[in-house]
């Protein structure tokens, strides 16, 4: 089953087409936690890696590898979105779907900009940070 | 998620995950994620919703100074 329908297709494939800079999906797969009661037949890596094959399939500049238990991730699956192949520390960790696929096509859309989309005034706050940030955003699919 | 990315993108000091809470259901837990968006720095929970980008920043930052 297609992950997208036609006339999103048509449109992811137009703001893919934008990218300013190559994004690379690395699609990392480990042992999985025990997924919630009624999920556990779906191979949650797969359709992990599928998602983002189909998604890599709409953009030139798109391109997907996976590895078995790269280091530094806790979780799998998870997708690492790097900007002409580097980590600069964009995570979707988890399959996404449904309204998740939307987090997922953004990232890449943000990874695929030249120049940081912030207010200026974001941007002297960022550039005097002291300290590392981990920032963790729980989402659901629905 | 997007201004999470955005910080992410902005700051070599930042990193910016997407957790899918029902698939990693013990750190759901342990984050007590009851509703999403849910925003958590440095491992700790700290608010759920979304929020314009100068609340955003003055939240995390705050967060982390603490």
């Amino acid at each position: 089953m297609a992950i997208l329908r036609a006339e999103e297709e048509a449109k992811v494939r137009e703001l893919f087409a934008g990218l300013e800079r190559p994004v690379e999906l690395l699609v990392a797969l480990g042992p999985e936690e025990t997924p919630l009661p009624g999920a556990r037949d779906i191979d949650f890596g797969a359709e992990t890696l599928r998602v983002c094959e189909e998604l890599a399939a709409l953009g030139d500049t798109v391109t997907v590898r996976s590895e078995q238990e790269p280091e530094g991730f806790p979780r799998f699956p998870a997708v690492a979105i790097r900007p002409e192949g580097r980590d600069v520390g964009l995570r979707y960790d988890g399959l996404p779907w449904g309204y998740e696929l939307g987090s997922l096509v953004g990232g890449i859309l943000e990874a695929g900009k030249a120049e940081p989309t912030l207010r200026a005034e974001s941007l002297e706050q960022l550039a005097a940070l002291d300290r590392d940030l981990a920032l963790d955003v729980f989402v659901t699919p629905t | 998620m997007l201004l999470a990315y955005r910080l992410a993108l902005a700051s070599d000091r930042v990193t910016a995950t997407a957790i899918e809470a029902n698939e990693f259901p013990r750190l759901a837990e342990e984050m007590e994620v009851y509703a999403v968006p849910r925003i958590a720095v440095n491992g700790v929970p700290q608010w759920d919703g979304s929020v314009p980008e100068a609340e955003f920043l003055r939240r995390v930052l705050s967060a982390s100074s603490s």
